[in-house]
């Protein structure tokens, strides 16, 4: 017998709140900005319809590329530099070192601090005056390295793309780390009968039993660094100039401090259209790979 | 088994709801608890959320209020200014603005009129006649109708100068034409100072105290209106020139290296630190550099010097005037008459009085009180003549924005200032 067959109302009724709130804060909104997305309205006053004004100009619009540019560099920042970085640490430090835990605390502590103060404090050390990286250069004479990481067009992205790494890398520290520790020893000690080097056995039982936790992280990397806003939105603020602006601080600014809500929701169809795509070519490829 | 896991399903499930609807009873009754009673409440948003002098000022005046009628009760919502702006604007689309609140000329003022958000308040002007300076009231005017009164008056562009340092460069006063401008920007580079100290991260200076400025010795005080009348257009030579006067200050490296990384308090601590010696800023900094600088004598105030072939008058400054609370549109009966009661009390002399002693410039005819720093009056002095407009507080949102952006990019050589002027009409066409 199966429970939900006998017992339908009370389930139903049970899941019936969870499922009212998701549908409203979730879903429904998702239908509307497709309503607003064919409207010109400020919020204010009247809408008016506009068909695809909004979408035509969304696509010849230079700051919607560029954002969407960033976003992408954001996603593969993320994911070839935190991922590998992660699991490059969390195998050293599984290697039982000295202050091992000192170690996992210590690369798991930027999860833990708000992104503000991250951003605050990143922003501070980028400063090109008094800042601790041009200060550093300078004091071991390499002064002319020195940037104005910030404000640099061309340096803006990779410094704030530094910090992103940065920030996250513990998380995932933890998550492999964690792998790690549920490969059983057996398996080495069978490979070091048969006489498999550090390396080898680091390559040939080590990443192969971590494959799933590796895909996990890369699935969560790529959802998170789309949904980026915050960091960049005390670091630069989209500047200078658009040069850092991602989607979704571009859709914000548009929708609430412009009050183009019309434009905003045509901008959020796309973020939401890129990351369905994103997410299900990700899934695709991880998926080929396991068969 | 099952039956008993059913069982338990209901029990939790009932807990669950009586949870939710003790909660949802619990605000109708506080709701309900607002309505009855004599006591007759104002819901008031406003930014007044760090202990500055003037704030302090305005927090006095509706504590004053309150005690003097005991029957009604302001419910205050302070929240910062960006937030605020934010909040007004997302609020102001779900017609759920509160009773009073604190609006900015222009831009910010005519949508929320358009949407019929608030009301005019022409039948209780008279009050102020004598108190307020009649020109000073135009910002908050939209098509003859008063929306709010304004509290002070902030000239947006004013150059602050350090007197030993810019004598250390061979230069007693402040030069009066921009070509001697420059000269004294490349004698201060040799010095090994920053000529001037810029923050533009936020974006917002260099269109408020720099283009408003520049841009009114270029084209004069009627450029704005005619642009949005269609009589004049960005791509007028002055105007584009203005945005070169910009763009030249940035080339000769007049600006600190990181000016668009710094926002506008960082900039300030450069000029208070001696690290700069000068600084282009609104009056709101008047009274922290004041507060900050070792030696009040050091600091020198002047206007942007005037350019050649500029329409504008050179005496002119950009102010605007600010802090007005306008009134819902829905409020009547009881709670309209006491909001407009509110009113009356706080715009009084009292108040302009104390923000006068808190170096804030105001625009009721009142004599100043003892004590007023020699800076205010001279910065009075300074702005009494002409009032130029402030881009930012004439021109709609959407091109504000571009302006903004586009200043930015033209410092980096991202654009030329014919770029940006072909931006700019192609934003302020897309508006009709």
């Amino acid at each position: 017998m199966h429970l939900l067959n006998r017992y339908k109302w009370p389930a139903l009724i049970g899941i019936a709140p969870a499922l009212v709130i998701y549908l409203l804060f979730a879903i429904v909104p998702i239908i509307l900005s497709f309503y607003y997305s064919v409207m010109d309205w400020d919020g204010f006053t009247k809408m008016k319809f506009v068909g695809l004004a909004n979408f035509k100009e969304a696509l010849d619009d230079p700051v919607f590329w560029g954002a969407l540019k960033n976003n992408l560099l954001v996603v593969a920042a993320s994911v070839f530099g935190q991922v590998p970085l992660a699991l490059f640490f969390a195998l050293l430090i599984n290697r039982k070192l000295k202050f091992g835990k000192v170690f996992r605390t210590l690369g798991f502590m930027p999860v833990v601090i708000s992104t503000v103060i991250i951003s605050l404090v990143w922003g501070m050390m980028y400063n090109s005056r008094r800042g601790l990286f041009n200060q550093l250069l300078e004091g071991i004479g390499l002064g002319d390295w020195a940037q104005n990481w910030l404000g640099d067009p061309k340096w803006a992205m990779f410094s704030v793309c530094v910090t992103i790494i940065w920030q996250f890398i513990g998380l995932y520290l933890i998550i492999f780390l964690a792998a790690l520790q549920n490969i059983p020893e057996e398996i080495y000690e069978a490979a070091k009968i048969d006489g498999a080097s550090g390396l080898k056995r680091t390559l040939y039982i080590t990443l192969p039993m971590m494959r799933n936790t590796i895909m996990v992280a890369v699935i969560l990397c790529i959802s998170g660094s789309l949904r980026t806003f915050d960091l960049i939105y005390v670091m630069t603020t989209g500047g200078p100039g658009h040069t850092t602006e991602v989607l979704a601080m571009y859709m914000f600014d548009q929708t609430f401090s412009s009050t183009r809500y019309g434009y905003g929701s045509t901008l959020s169809l796309f973020i939401f259209f890129f990351s369905l795509a994103l997410v299900y070519l990700s899934t695709l490829i991880l998926r080929k790979r396991g068969d | 088994m099952s039956k008993r896991l059913g069982a338990r399903a209901l029990l939790v499930v009932s807990a669950l709801m009586l949870v939710l609807m003790s909660a949802c009873s619990g605000n109708g009754e506080k709701a309900s608890g607002n309505g009855s009673g004599d006591k007759i409440e104002l819901t008031f948003w406003n930014i007044w959320t760090d202990p500055s002098p003037q704030n302090k000022a305005s927090l006095k005046a509706v504590k004053k209020f309150e005690k003097e009628h005991p029957n009604i009760v302001i419910k205050q919502q302070n929240i910062p200014h960006d937030q605020f702006k934010v909040k007004v604007k997302t609020q102001a689309a779900g017609q759920q603005l509160p009773d009073l609140v604190q609006v900015w000329p222009g831009a910010e003022l005519t949508p929320l009129v358009n949407g019929k958000l608030i009301q005019p308040l022409n039948s209780i002007l008279s009050h102020w006649d004598g108190l307020i300076k009649k020109n000073q009231l135009t910002d908050y005017n939209v098509d003859g109708k008063q929306y709010a009164l304004p509290a002070n008056v902030t000239p947006t562009s004013l150059v602050y100068y350090n007197k030993k340092m810019l004598a250390k460069a061979g230069y007693k006063e402040f030069p009066k034409a921009y070509e001697d401008f420059k000269t004294l920007i490349k004698n201060l580079k040799k010095q090994n100072v920053i000529p001037i100290t810029l923050g533009n991260k936020a974006q917002w200076v260099l269109q408020s105290s720099y283009i408003s400025m520049i841009g009114d010795r270029m084209t004069g005080s009627d450029f704005l209106p005619d642009v949005l009348d269609g009589k004049k257009k960005f791509t007028d030579p002055e105007f584009v020139k203005a945005v070169g006067v910009i763009k030249e200050l940035a080339d000769m490296k007049a600006f600190n290296d990181d000016f668009n990384s710094i926002d506008n308090i960082q900039h300030r601590d450069l000029f208070v630190m001696g690290d700069a010696a000068m600084m282009i800023d609104g009056a709101w900094s008047l009274g922290p550099v004041l507060e900050a600088m070792d030696d009040d004598s050091n600091l020198g105030i002047a206007l942007f010097p005037s350019i050649d072939g500029g329409k504008g008058n050179p005496e002119a400054v950009s102010a605007v005037t600010g802090t007005g609370i306008a009134l819902n549109s829905k409020l009547k009966g009881e709670k309209l008459k006491a909001a407009k009661e509110f009113l009356k009390s706080f715009y009084s002399k009292d108040y302009y009085t104390d923000l006068m002693k808190a170096d804030i410039l105001v625009p009721a005819d009142i004599d100043p009180p003892k004590g007023v720093s020699p800076a205010l009056k001279q910065v009075s002095e300074l702005t009494g003549d002409h009032i130029a407009p402030v881009y930012d507080a004439t021109l709609p949102v959407d091109v504000t924005d571009v302006i903004n952006s586009g200043l930015q990019e033209v410092t980096l050589g991202q654009m030329t200032p014919e770029q940006l002027a072909k931006k700019l009409q192609a934003a302020v066409d897309k508006e009709k």
